[in-house]
């Protein structure tokens, strides 16, 4: 399963915080806010018991009594938004004007005396003043229903929930961009790796690289150094192994070839030139399993690429094998255009050199065998055509494969010179195709190199 | 004719020796560049046949200060190695021809004959191939001691073919060598004076074409 990614991860992690802090800022901007606009209003509903009293004066019969006129009582009354209502009692409770049902607050402590209160029904604020006035004391209690405070307060909430989800959806947005930002070194570094040759193993610059990735940076160096060191010791070792392996059977063959010859060596002509086709067949597969070898390190980082001369490779290689070309009886010619690719040359060459060794042992006397190079469609290629014996068109995918013999191969081949030309033809991401040769016979082995090919003059 | 072989392996060496040997040539073997330098100091020798793989000092390095002391003998180095910059290095050091191991003995007795035969033309009037005997003041031929009647240019072909047998030879370099300043010779008269060589030669060598290349002339299998 893979990793959630750093920035789900940050995300994930600064959320739940962050939703608690803002949600925490709302309620206390909230409730803060309250209570002066609670006091505001209650204010005006003090104001309005400290008018009424003053108007309450004794009566003919010496009573208590409220002497506003009813259009002062009307303008008292009035609110845009909520109904008022109000109540006049003397100390010991007998009521003097207003809404008789309305109640009122006793409170010893505060005067005035705020709560709230039901009227008929409805939530109501409500304000009992105390007041001396000329008939003695007097209870005067005001009341509002409770819709502007109602409206208010939601308007207060909503502007510091509006608020806090801006400043949520802010810092929110800054990780996001913000991790992209931090995230920008490594992504150089990663183009850093991608933009250089599949075998730089050079170590990447440690310079411009900040802290948090340095020891990433300083680890792939470290890995790169590993890689380097045992790519030199298979190198080495391959190259020993060549050269150990070589010489004797060289001195062998040599050797073999001689006795072959001498007159004393008569009665055992026939061991001995079994013998030397045995030491040849040893040679030549062993010649082929380390070129196998030693593509196969190609592939792991080896070798350096360069440009080549495709008429170069194909006259090598003709030249090379001229001697069994001609001593097979077999004409043997090359067809060159120019045309050059980036490649490695000995592969190259032992990859071609495998393609008209099988030519040669798979052509009769009086044969042809055409050696191609240049560029169709772009692309370089380099072909070997015969008319020799040709393979089966069921067994020309297999043929690539090592170990493999065709049903109708001749000489003692290993069956790996053709593996050989695929996996060179792999390494420089060509392809390989096998077709019968001119007017249906024989075998045309084509590889064709992805690679835009060059047009050289050569 | 006079071979210095430096090869440390001794099965090699002695195949080398006794297969130069077999082929006419005296042969010294020796088993290191140290004894190849003390050897070449003393004696003359028309050929030095040197292993690249030789211990301490190898057949490069031995080339390299060869040349530099101003020793012209003729150097085919022998390499088991295929990286090609091994035989770049060689040839770029001053040695005049490289074989890969494993290699045939035919393959190896006419790289050696050619090679000699390269050196000493400069030196000496005459120069044998195969069955054929050339002179090169006269500019005649002999084959099994019959003289052959070539035309100069035909002369210019079999000598230039015999001074380079073993390696293909291009048609350029065939006109190079046959036309005088004042001609105007085309590739097709090359073909033509080759076909009219080798009618001449009958059997005494052939002259195989490699289509696309140029032609390479070899003694008759026995």
């Amino acid at each position: 399963m893979k990793a959630p990614s750093i920035r789900k991860r940050l995300l994930a992690l600064v959320l739940l915080p962050a939703v608690l802090i803002q949600t925490a800022g709302t309620l206390s901007d909230y409730f803060t806010a309250l209570t002066p606009y609670r006091d505001a209003y209650d204010q005006a509903l003090f104001d309005a018991a400290l008018a009424i009293s003053a108007h309450v004066r004794a009566d003919a019969q010496g009573q208590p009594a409220l002497s506003l006129p009813p259009d002062a009582i009307a303008i008292l009354r009035y609110d845009s938004y909520d109904s008022i209502f109000f109540k006049v009692t003397t100390a010991t409770g007998a009521f003097i004007a207003g809404d008789r049902d309305l109640s009122e607050l006793h409170d010893v402590m505060n005067n005035p005396a705020r709560g709230y209160a039901r009227y008929h029904a409805e939530a109501v604020r409500l304000v009992t003043y105390r007041a001396k006035g000329t008939t003695g004391i007097l209870n005067v209690s005001v009341a509002e229903t409770l819709h502007k405070r109602d409206r208010t307060r939601s308007r207060i909430l909503w502007s510091a929930l509006a608020v806090d989800i801006c400043q949520l959806s802010l810092v929110l947005a800054l990780i996001w961009i913000g991790v992209s930002l931090a995230l920008g070194p490594l992504r150089s570094v990663e183009a850093q790796i991608s933009g250089r040759a599949a075998r730089d193993l050079t170590p990447l610059p440690r310079e411009s690289v900040p802290t948090e990735i340095e020891s990433l940076v300083a680890a792939l160096n470290r890995l790169f150094v590993t890689v380097r060191a045992t790519s030199d010791a298979q190198q080495r070792f391959l190259e020993s192994a060549a050269h150990q392996l070589r010489t004797p059977l060289t001195g062998l063959q040599i050797q073999l070839e001689l006795l072959t010859e001498e007159p004393s060596a008569a009665p055992v002509r026939e061991r001995l030139a079994l013998l030397l086709e045995a030491t040849q067949r040893l040679t030549h597969t062993t010649q082929q399993l380390l070129a196998l070898a030693r593509s196969d390190e190609a592939g792991s980082l080896r070798w350096e690429f360069t440009q080549i001369e495709l008429s170069q490779i194909v006259e090598s290689t003709v030249a090379d094998r001229i001697s069994d070309a001609i001593g097979a009886g077999i004409d043997i010619g090359a067809e060159t255009a120019p045309g050059s690719i980036q490649g490695v040359r000995w592969l190259l060459l032992e990859a071609l050199s495998n393609l008209v060794n099988n030519a040669i042992a798979h052509t009769p006397a009086g044969g042809v065998i055409t050696v191609r190079c240049g560029i169709a469609a772009g692309t370089g290629f380099l072909e070997v055509s015969d008319s020799g014996i040709g393979i089966p068109i069921d067994e020309r995918e297999q043929v690539l494969g090592r170990f493999f013999r065709g049903s109708n191969a001749r000489g003692a081949g290993s069956g790996l010179g053709l593996a050989i030309v695929a996996e060179v033809a792999q390494l420089h991401g060509a392809s390989v195709s096998i077709d019968s040769g001119p007017d249906g016979k024989g075998t045309s082995v084509r590889i064709t190199f992805q690679q835009a090919a060059r047009a050289t003059l050569s | 004719m006079r071979v210095l072989v430096v090869e440390d392996d001794p099965l090699v060496g002695d195949g080398v020796r006794r297969a130069l040997g077999g082929g006419g040539f005296a042969v010294d073997l020796v088993a290191s560049a140290e004894a190849a330098k003390s050897a070449l100091d003393t004696e003359s020798f028309d050929l030095v046949i040197a292993d690249i793989g030789l211990p301490r000092q190898d057949g490069l390095q031995l080339v390299r200060s060869l040349r530099s002391r101003g020793q012209i003998v003729p150097v085919l180095m022998l390499t088991a190695r295929d990286g090609l910059a091994d035989r770049v290095a060689a040839l770029d050091l001053g040695a005049d021809d490289y074989l890969t191991k494993p290699f045939q003995v035919p393959e190896l007795l006419a790289r050696c004959r050619a090679l000699i035969r390269r050196a000493n033309s400069v030196a000496s009037a005459r120069m044998s191939f195969g069955d054929l005997e050339l002179d090169t003041t006269r500019k005649s031929v002999t084959a099994g001691g019959k003289a052959l009647e070539l035309s100069q240019r035909e002369w210019a072909v079999l000598e230039c073919l015999i001074l380079n047998a073993g390696h293909i030879v291009s048609k350029n370099k065939l006109m190079s060598a046959i036309a005088d300043w004042s001609d105007d010779l085309t590739l097709n008269a090359v073909e033509v004076y080759v076909s009219r060589v080798r009618a001449k030669l009958g059997g005494a060598a052939t002259i195989s074409t490699v289509r696309g290349m140029g032609y390479r002339i070899d003694e008759p299998r026995k």
